[in-house]
């Protein structure tokens, strides 16, 4: 017994020893953190280099997008054979489920991702998004609406590319049912009475804003260049977050009302409240009645309000590289993925709405019926910012309960409590 | 007499009642697959490929079948990687169920009893607890993204010795007698396991084998998040369960329908053959415990 | 009474090793000089005996575990304290160098830790084996060692392979989560680009707190419904699947086959298809509630999935349509056994059907499937599939915190947190819990059960 003490506590000792040893000898080699110096990525020239080396680059699209990225990068090493040691392996990998994936294994993640912006500040959390200067930051900062160029900051870092301004909502309906889409009332009446159905998913957090930004509630946090939450600014705990949460409960009384925000996954619709990536799935379902609007007024307790909402941008992200010659690649390549005319392509074949301000310009763009409702709505929306991983989930569950008719006998009282609950609770998570 | 026929009208009425209850079962049991095979002739190109609110297709298509087998997806890689996987698990997990069985039914030796109630313990963790430590196990020896269906056929056949108590009280059950005259007769431990035991376990066998095959058909969560990022690691699960819970697949539900069609023909064909030894095993399990 | 036994079987594990280390001790005290070199270098002493298959395997152990421990074990085992100190940053030019991996760290620490603990068993063996041949004049030889891992020793054979698999593939990533329960491993503690570390019982205390965002009220709620769940699901199915059993061997129903068939169909289709498909089928806008609507029946949709009372139940009637077809399937051929003679002197009694079910068809139902109730309520507290296919435990609700829903089981919900939340350490914790509700009833419940007791009697 003793001996087995004895000979335990001597590997320890020995272990610890070793231990110490060898943490002092290297702790201070790779520990920059995010030092930003040398002023050779400051500089706002293009960094180059004589030898970029080879090797392989995964990229993460949408399943829609293979192709055409495919394509893309195909024409960008044509024009750059000093880059074609390198190859592209592109996985369809959507936006909704990249962000993820990265934060599993950021090593065997791609090196340039397509994301929705909600999981910016989560993979820059995670180390998953290398921070863009010098030369990047300013072809970002100069080449998007400012909207964007926003939605690809942490703190004041760029972390990402942006590739669409689309990733907002409005109002696709069928004309034969809905006569105006001016008034959410107006259209649950036309929905009700032809035993039709409106969609919108007000248990989604990115959805649910619409009512409450349009009373004039604001959800807002502040973050530091590494993606942790340092201040928030929420004001659902009011008259106006009240009038909101009543307006939603209203809204899913109606029997007409499904929760929701896909076609596809729609029956017997006649209204859905949804964005541009699901245009052709509309006016396949419509037909000849196709229409768009921005998104229509709702009235609690006598006073009417213009539902608003999120404008949110679709991003490319680069993963921090261990390699100069391929992270230049990877770079280059993701601002040849994102620019004017790229996007303006990427518009024709998928209809994605650019980013770029020249893109935007362009005439096709400008007609399109989609990005014209959108482009109406934007007037009342609020860019999205970046929010802690929980809002979603917590939004959910505030969505769930209104369907769920948990609120609908409630006091203007208890839905405040309700509220304040909410609102401390979103407090809670930046410190 | 009037009592005999009485009870007769009684019998009558009850043979009626339980087949009424009985078609009506039927009904509801078949009534979901008789809906997937119906909407997975709907087209997509004509019709509409996501949800509606009827359910008779307009007009009677194999479109979604044809694009499963066109190309434009990787379907058929898809399907040929969970068969591999499928075959491969039946297999491996035969020989090691088979082996730990064999083991610890006819064999006393230290620890034998510590390492029944150890696994037993084991068994009691929740399986996905463990998911993201053997993800980065499997990428260590590059069993991830590309290489994942060696990896889950790893990972399945692995893990198998724990699911020993079937196999192990059928083995229980035939007789020790046996064992014992052969090895007076100079027979082997290895021989006695080899020509006498596994031919006598044909039922079981092909119990263990039929449930490892159909496991690897539904593994969806394991499988996703090994193969995550490279479509040609997916299994069909993971596959066609992205056509219906991401939004990047717009009006895939009939291709869903359809593939969801063509996957389980084959596993319920081969399970409705070997129906027998699967009621067997499970009736077996069910009482040994 | 147990507690006491259990204490004694401590005692006595700990005596078992002090008289061990004290053997080792004589050994050395009494040993030849070849006894006392394979103390240092293993299987000196078999070598020397001509036992070169023995000598081979322990120099082999000992050159690999040196190897392993130099190349490779050290460097992971020496941050085992701290996880790693040094993080990962860019340099000038933005190029990125990897520090410490937290995760490779425990995890690599971990199993050298294993690997010292088993190499310190097969040294032990090595030098007991080293007593034992000392002074014998014959020893087993080549062959024979050989020839017995085939007869005497073949279960070691046997064993070898399926060990090593759950050794490493079930038992390491276990301990590995254990470990990560009392670690600060989440979102934002993210290898490798990010540290974790030790953090004691932080994570269990988080999991009773009843503050803001605290797990308390939400764990509670979940484990309870857990539990409702598996009792339902478990006594439904058996109760109902046994009916129909009955139903189907009742005397004068024909096409026997054809009606066990029909409803052996949902076992043979796989989950993901079958019950992807029937929660499309319920949903508010799914085919149930517009056919209903489409005939008058209902005015308004049926919230089977949206409130949570509906979906609880809903999933519980699934169920049934999952699950009565396995009990039909074990029930039928057990039901056949009852004697016949019973029932027809239960008959001649006057006893109705009810009555002959309660008193002789149920005792002894229950009595042979008593441990499938029991595999089949711990599979139930764990079912997952079931609950994530069909509506993936929702609704959720401001009531419940950390994403879980009102349908949530323990299991889905540490899935969610895995998956959705990358909040290992939480998931972690309510792992380690389910682990504990599965164990406390599955041990109460098999000291009750008399049919699993005597594991011999079977033979």
């Amino acid at each position: 017994m003793k001996k087995m003490k004895k000979v335990l506590s001597l590997l320890l000792v020995m272990a610890m020893t070793f231990a110490c040893l060898t943490a002092c000898s290297k702790s201070n080699n790779a520990g920059n953190g995010n030092d930003k110096g040398g002023s050779s990525t400051v500089s706002t020239e293009k960094p180059t280099l004589a030898d970029y080396g080879s090797g392989t680059i995964k990229i993460w699209v949408a399943d829609a997008a293979v192709e055409f990225t495919q394509q893309k990068c195909d024409e960008f090493f044509k024009a750059n054979p000093d880059m074609a040691g390198y190859k592209v392996e592109i996985q369809p990998t959507g936006e909704g489920e990249a962000a993820g994936n990265m934060i599993t294994d950021v090593q065997a993640g791609a090196d340039i991702f397509g994301f929705a912006q909600d999981q910016l500040a989560r993979l820059v959390a995670a180390g998953a998004l290398m921070p863009l200067t010098g030369y990047y930051e300013n072809f970002v900062a100069t080449s998007n609406d400012a909207g964007a160029v926003g939605a690809a900051k942490v703190g004041d870092t760029v972390y990402a590319f942006p590739i669409t301004s689309d990733n907002g909502y409005f109002l696709y309906y069928d004309k034969s049912v809905v006569k105006d889409p001016s008034t959410l009332e107006g259209i649950i009446a036309d929905c009700e009475a032809a035993g039709k159905n409106f969609y919108m998913e007000i248990n989604s957090g990115w959805y649910q804003t619409a009512f409450f930004f349009a009373t004039g509630c604001k959800l807002e946090y502040t973050t530091d260049d590494t993606g942790a939450f340092t201040g928030s600014n929420i004001t659902y705990a009011s008259k106006e977050g009240v009038a909101a949460l009543k307006a939603m409960i209203n809204l899913a009384k109606s029997s007409s009302f499904q929760n929701g925000s896909s076609v596809d996954k729609a029956t017997n619709l006649a209204a859905i409240v949804d964005g541009t990536w699901d245009a052709s799935a509309a006016q396949a379902a419509f037909g000849d009645n196709y229409a768009c609007a921005k998104l229509p007024t709702f009235t609690v307790d006598g006073q009417t309000y213009q539902f608003s909402g999120f404008g949110g941008f679709k991003l490319l992200g680069v993963k921090p590289q261990t390699e100069q010659g391929k992270q230049l690649v990877c770079l280059a390549l993701a601002e040849y993925l994102s620019n004017a005319e790229t996007q303006l392509a990427r518009f024709k074949a998928l209809e994605w709405g650019p980013s770029n301000l020249t893109a935007q310009a362009d005439e096709a763009v400008k007609s399109n019926p989609a990005l014209a409702a959108l482009a109406q709505q934007l007037a009342f929306t609020i860019p999205q910012g970046n929010y802690p991983g929980e809002y979603w989930t917590d939004a959910t569950s505030l969505g769930d309960d209104v369907i769920a008719d948990k609120f609908d006998n409630m006091s203007d009282d208890e839905l405040m409590k309700v509220l304040q609950d909410f609102q401390a609770l979103e407090q809670s998570y930046a410190k | 007499m009037a009592k005999q026929h009485n009870m007769r009208t009684r019998k009558k009425v009850g043979n009626a009642v339980a087949y009424t209850v009985l078609i009506l079962i039927s009904i509801i049991w078949l009534f979901p697959f008789v809906c997937l095979v119906l909407q997975s002739f709907r087209s997509y190109i004509t019709e509409v490929g996501g949800m509606v609110d009827y359910l008779v297709p307009k007009k009677f298509s194999l479109d979604s079948y044809k694009f499963l087998f066109s190309g434009e997806t990787k379907f058929l890689k898809w399907y040929g990687n969970t068969l591999i996987i499928a075959v491969f698990v039946a297999i491996g997990q035969t020989a090691f169920v088979l082996c730990v069985s064999y083991a610890l039914s006819r064999m006393r030796f230290k620890g034998r009893e510590f390492l029944m109630r150890f696994w037993l313990i084991l068994g009691m963790f929740p399986g996905f607890l463990t998911m993201i430590c053997l993800y980065f196990l499997l990428k260590q020896f590059g069993l991830t993204q590309a290489g994942a269906v060696p990896g889950l056929i790893l990972i399945s056949v692995a893990s198998s010795g724990m699911g020993y108590y079937v196999c192990k009280g059928y083995f229980d059950t035939i007789p020790k007698s046996l064992d014992e005259a052969a090895r007076i007769d100079g027979a082997t431990r290895a021989q006695v396991f080899f020509g006498m035991i596994i031919p006598l376990s044909k039922p079981i066998i092909i119990y263990t084998a039929l449930t490892a095959f159909m496991a690897p058909w539904c593994d969806y969560v394991f499988a996703s998040y090994v193969a995550f990022g490279n479509d040609n690691g997916y299994n069909v699960a993971v596959a066609m369960q992205r056509w219906v819970w991401t939004n990047d697949f717009q009006g895939y539900f009939t291709r869903f329908c359809a593939g969801g069609v063509l996957v389980a023909i084959p596993v319920t064909v081969l399970f409705l053959c070997l129906q027998k030894y699967y009621v067997e095993g499970v009736t077996g399990g069910a009482v040994k415990g | 009474m147990a507690d006491k036994k259990k204490k004694g079987k401590v005692t006595a594990a700990f005596k078992a090793i002090g008289a061990d280390i004290k053997d080792i001790g004589t050994t050395f005290a009494q040993g030849d000089w070849k006894t006392r070199l394979s103390f240092l270098i293993m299987g000196f002493g078999s070598f020397t005996r001509k036992q070169f298959v023995r000598g081979f395997a322990y120099l082999g152990t000992e050159v690999l575990f040196i190897l392993y421990m130099v190349l490779f074990g050290a460097k992971y085992l020496k941050d085992i304290g701290t996880l790693g100190t040094v993080k990962g940053g860019y340099d000038a030019n933005y190029v990125y160098t990897y520090g410490d991996n937290s995760f490779l760290i425990l995890l690599y620490s971990i199993l050298s830790i294993f690997i010292i603990i088993a190499f310190l068993f097969i040294w032990r063996i090595n030098v007991r084996d080293n007593r034992n041949n000392q002074n014998k004049l014959s020893v087993p030889s080549n062959k024979d060692d050989l020839k017995s891992l085939l007869d005497e020793r073949f279960d070691k054979t046997l064993l070898a392979l399926p060990m090593a698999g759950v050794f490493l593939f079930v038992l390491l990533p276990i301990v590995f989560m254990i470990c990560i329960a009392f670690t600060n491993y989440d979102a934002t503690h993210q290898s490798p680009t990010n540290l974790f570390t030790w953090v004691g019982f932080e994570n269990f205390k988080n999991l009773v707190s009843l503050k803001t965002g605290g797990f308390g009220h939400t764990f509670g709620t979940i484990l309870t419904w857990t539990l409702i769940w598996a009792f339902f699901a478990t006594f439904l199915n058996y109760f109902l699947g046994m009916a129909v059993a009955i139903l189907i061997n009742k005397k004068g129903i024909k096409f026997k086959k054809m009606w066990r068939t029909i409803l052996v169909m949902t076992i043979a289709i796989p989950q993901f298809i079958s019950l992807l498909y029937v929660g499309k089928m319920f949903a508010a806008d799914g085919l149930v509630n517009t056919y209903l609507m489409k005939w008058g029946w209902i005015k308004e949709a049926i919230p089977f999935w949206t409130n949570p009372t509906l979906a609880r139940i809903t999933i519980l009637f699934i169920n049934l349509w999952v699950g009565i077809p396995y009990v039909m399937l074990i029930t039928t051929g057990l039901l056949m056994n009852i004697p016949e003679e019973l029932y027809e002197s239960a008959k001649i009694d006057g006893a109705n059907a009810f009555q002959t079910f309660r008193k002789i068809t149920l005792p002894y139902m229950l009595f042979v499937t008593g441990p499938y109730l029991l595999t089949s309520f711990t599979g139930n507290l764990n079912n997952f599939n079931i609950i994530f296919l069909l509506n993936q435990g929702k609704p959720q609700s401001l009531e419940l915190t950390g994403g879980a829903g009102y349908t949530d089981l323990l299991v889905t919900w540490l899935y969610k947190m895995t998956v959705n939340d990358t909040n290992y350490k939480m998931a972690a914790v309510i792992g380690i819990m389910v682990f504990v509700v599965t164990a406390v009833i599955s041990l109460v419940v098999y000291n009750i059960l008399p049919s699993v007791k005597d594991e011999e009697g079977f033979q």
